[in-house]
């Protein structure tokens, strides 16, 4: 008979590794690196380039995401239409895209088209044509795009944070840009743009899945050796805007039945020296499902279908914020419950068990994050980045591991500010305006673009 | 060719397992055949309630516990539901399977004794708040709803959405959860499959222990679901605070699986999925009418159902959209396919069974699928056989046959005026 009152004694645990990795650096400045993996006939191709919208200026943003955009319009020989059919017939996807710190390119085949894949994806890493009909028609997709972001909670809940906390620059403007900015970009804007950042000395590319490293590193040296290389860069920094105090921004969507919810202030760099320390408290405040945010939302009061708290570990500081969507009439209570729980974190009152739930949490979970190529592929590009040891993935885990309770209260008590936080609320401001008003901070009231209303 | 081993334990549960030591975990994965069909009017929305209820404790359980006990040592877990089966699912570090079956038989056995009205109440408003999130508070939300609602009669279960209403999640009772897991939670209404790394021997050995002593239930209730064909086209316009008009339209198939479903999916991939597909190419970017298009079809066992959706650009018109997908539909079906479009399809549906092999956790949900729908397992290694044997022929057959008017629902979300 087995004991169903406890929980059954483990085995021992078995060893795991991460793939290994081939890297190589070709004579353009191009930094390849390849991670063999069986698990499904499948090849994944990525090209990161460390540029993104981060060199975007603040009258041409969404430069960058429209060039990522641009890129499937068109590769050398191929329009765009027939890059679609190529692909389509090896089995692929291809997707392109930037984010603040950098540009992609992924295109994933199934493993007996690999070598016509890498062909391709290398005519659009280096050889994109750039249509400037193209730039018309994909710019009036990003103006409708806008458009109907402006009935979405979660996105006008982003856009007004981000732009209280950075104002108007990168991390502040949105990536995807303004209408006004779309408006203003043109093809030269883009292929300045795809010029001076898609060169081989700012580019990894990764192959992951199932190919033989050996022949991947030659088929990528044939294909992109004579790529030619440019002037490196610069690497824009962002900084925040001071918050003085904690203040109410009221956004008012009058058919709202729920308030999406932003509380927080400037984060963390992802070169922060902290970066380990922040993750498990963050991880254990926030970060995942038994964390002390989402138990106390949801599983104590049914407020929410979820809370959770973010660092967005960026090259410069990204922000650090709680996000909740909670029904209208609990609105006040959560923005109390969320701020208790920031001045609770910085008391030290972690418990051994509590910290070692999470700090075993990131370690066990690691290996099922990293089981397919693409997986193995973004972690690569991490690595890549922002300039990670080779060792890293590999010593993850000690490192989550070697985080102590101390480590926990100086890092809240470091980066959390419960008192210095803008509290985004984008809601139903007829049914939530006098309920906040109980909190006792200045509320203002703005519009969807963050115009202050009288 | 995936490994399979599959068997039946005393109590109707059925085990399939599939060894791969590839990496250090294990996924445990367990299809309860339930879902939203299962409900009746008046208590919609309630399988999926009780999928929240399964993760609030049982009698060796505390509240939450079922979450720190995985999270804690390194797993990951979920549940999900739909109209035909409910699933839950934990991947763990490979030395800590037992525990995984302790938690799953512990609730598949011994889940009335832990059960409070507390628990009922605070889970009842999270799925509230998780309606309000995906239905209610967002642009296009209700548009699945309304669909359904249009498609199928009221008699046919597939009529209402997984979700359910505010109004029948307020009146699910402690009575109704009891009644619910009586009747369908039972090992002989569920299938365990395990993938990864462990060995067959002791696996078995621990599933005996922790499953075996379950008793199976006694018979199901009697449960019959025919559709019967729609007859004429149904359509309806909805005014929707929205800024721009979207068409969303429901095809009937046969059930999964069946061959003209399995066309209806190849079908759904040559007419919106990449640039070079033929509604998007289209009206994306030849007509440059529509913001985006989407076509494909979704794993119901009741009735089949091909889903399209497209949203007009700013400007254009709903009856714009409409008229120039009928005509790519129309052209489809009076001239076929090419060779080619046949064979990207194929490609795609290759491509994306690998997909779903490649990690352990979606591995076990797809065996868990097949073994659930299909009674076999083995159902994995051939599922993509009738894709490659597929002709173009077949493929206009299926859209001249099924994508016509008198087999469609069409629900048009405008901007208020």
């Amino acid at each position: 008979m087995i004991d169903r009152t406890q929980a059954p004694t483990p085995g021992a645990p078995r060893p795991y590794h991460f793939p290994h990795v081939t890297r190589t650096t070709l004579a353009n400045g191009l930094r390849v690196l390849v991670a063999q993996n069986h698990n499904a006939p499948l090849v994944s191709l990525r090209a990161l380039v460390r540029s993104g919208a981060d060199h975007d200026a603040p009258e041409l943003a969404g430069l960058a995401s429209l060039t990522a955009d641009l890129l499937d319009e068109g590769a050398g020989k191929r329009d765009g239409i027939r890059l679609a059919e190529d692909i389509g017939l090896l089995g692929g996807t291809l997707g392109t895209g930037a984010d603040w710190d950098a540009s992609y390119i992924s295109l994933e085949v199934l493993a007996r088209y690999g070598h016509e894949a890498i062909d391709m994806f290398s005519d659009i890493a280096s050889r994109a044509t750039l249509p400037p009909d193209a730039l018309e028609r994909v710019r009036v997709e990003r103006l409708n795009e806008l458009l109907q972001q402006r009935d979405e909670p979660n996105a006008i809940a982003a856009k007004r944070f981000s732009g209280l906390l950075f104002g108007k620059g990168p991390y502040g403007v949105p990536m995807v840009g303004t209408p006004e900015s779309v408006a203003n970009i043109g093809i030269d804007h883009v292929r300045r743009y795809y010029g001076e950042h898609y060169i081989p000395n700012n580019t990894s590319v990764v192959v992951s899945g199932d190919v033989d490293p050996e022949q991947a590193v030659k088929l990528v040296e044939e294909s992109l050796g004579n790529w030619q290389r440019g002037a490196e860069p610069p690497r824009p920094s962002v900084a925040a805007k001071p918050v003085e105090s904690n203040r109410i921004y009221l956004v008012d969507r009058p058919t709202a039945v729920q308030s999406e919810i932003r509380i927080g202030h400037a984060g963390v760099s992802r070169s922060s020296a902290d970066y380990f320390a922040l993750s498990v408290m963050n991880a254990l405040l926030g970060g995942i499902f038994n964390s002390r945010i989402n138990l106390n939302l949801r599983e104590r009061h049914g407020y929410t279908y979820g809370a959770r708290s973010v660092f967005a570990f960026r090259r410069s500081a990204g922000p650090f914020v709680v996000a909740a969507p909670v029904r209208n009439e609990v609105t006040t209570e959560s923005v109390q419950e969320v701020l208790a729980e920031l001045r609770r974190i910085r008391t030290g009152d972690v418990e051994d068990r509590e910290l070692n739930d999470t700090k075993n949490y990131m370690m066990g979970v690691f290996p099922a994050t990293v089981q397919t190529a693409s997986d193995i592929a973004g972690r690569l590009l991490d690595i890549e980045l922002y300039g990670l040891p080779d060792d890293y993935f590999d010593r993850y885990r000690e490192n989550i591991g070697g985080v102590s309770k101390d480590d926990v209260e100086r890092v809240a008590k470091k980066y959390i500010d419960p008192d210095r936080a803008l509290i985004v609320i984008v809601g139903n401001a007829k049914q939530v305006r006098e309920p906040l008003g109980a909190l006792g901070y200045p509320i203002e009231e703005l519009d969807i673009d963050g115009n202050a209303i009288a | 060719m995936l490994n399979l081993e599959q068997y039946e334990l005393g109590n109707g549960l059925r085990v399939v397992l599939n060894e791969d030591h590839s990496a250090p975990l294990v996924a445990v994965n367990l299809w309860y055949h339930v879902g939203s069909k299962n409900e009746r009017p008046g208590r919609t929305g309630f399988a999926h309630l009780f999928e929240h209820m399964l993760f609030s404790g049982s009698e060796h359980v505390g509240n939450n516990e079922h979450f720190r006990h995985i999270q804690s040592v390194g797993g990951m877990l979920n549940g999900t539901t739909s109209f035909d089966r409910t699933n839950y699912f934990e991947t763990l570090p490979s030395n800590y399977l037992a525990l995984g079956l302790w938690l799953e038989s512990d609730r598949m056995g011994f889940f009335i004794p832990a059960l409070t009205q507390e628990k009922l109440d605070i889970q009842r408003e999270v799925v509230k708040e998780e309606r309000r999130q995906h239905y209610d508070n967002v642009p296009y939300g209700t548009s699945f709803e309304r669909l359904l609602n249009l498609s199928y009669d009221p008699d046919f279960s597939y009529h209402w959405p997984t979700i359910g209403s505010m109004e029948d999640l307020g009146a699910a009772s402690l009575d109704d959860v009891r009644n619910f897991f009586t009747t369908w939670y039972r090992p002989d209404n569920c299938t365990l499959t395990l993938v990864g790394d462990f060995n067959p021997g002791e696996a078995k050995r621990l599933i005996e222990d922790y499953f075996g002593p379950i008793a199976p239930g006694g018979t199901f209730p009697p449960f019959d679901l025919e559709r019967k064909p729609q007859g004429a086209e149904r359509r309806e316009v909805f005014e929707s605070p929205v800024q721009l008009p979207r068409l969303y339209r429901l095809y009937h198939l046969p059930k999964m699986g069946a061959a003209d479903w399995i066309y209806g999916d190849l079908l759904s991939t040559v007419l919106a999925s990449d640039k070079a597909s033929r509604l998007d190419r289209v009206l994306v970017h030849e007509k440059q009418i529509a913001q985006d298009v989407a076509a494909y079809i979704l794993p119901t066992e009741a009735s089949g159902m091909l889903m399209m959706h497209a949203t007009a650009r700013e400007g254009v018109s709903i009856e714009t959209i409409e008229q120039a997908i009928d005509e790519e539909i129309a052209k489809l079906a009076s001239g076929g396919i090419s060779e080619d479009e046949l064979t990207r399809a194929r490609n795609r549906a290759e491509i994306e069974h690998a997909h779903h092999l490649e990690n352990y956790d979606e591995r076990a949900d797809i065996i868990g699928m097949f073994t659930t729908f299909f009674g076999d397992p083995e159902v994995v290694n051939t599922w993509l056989e009738p894709y490659q044997n597929a002709t173009v022929d077949d493929i206009a057959r299926t859209a001249a046959k099924y994508l016509v008017p008198e087999n469609r629902a069409t629900s048009l979300f405008v901007p208020q005026s």
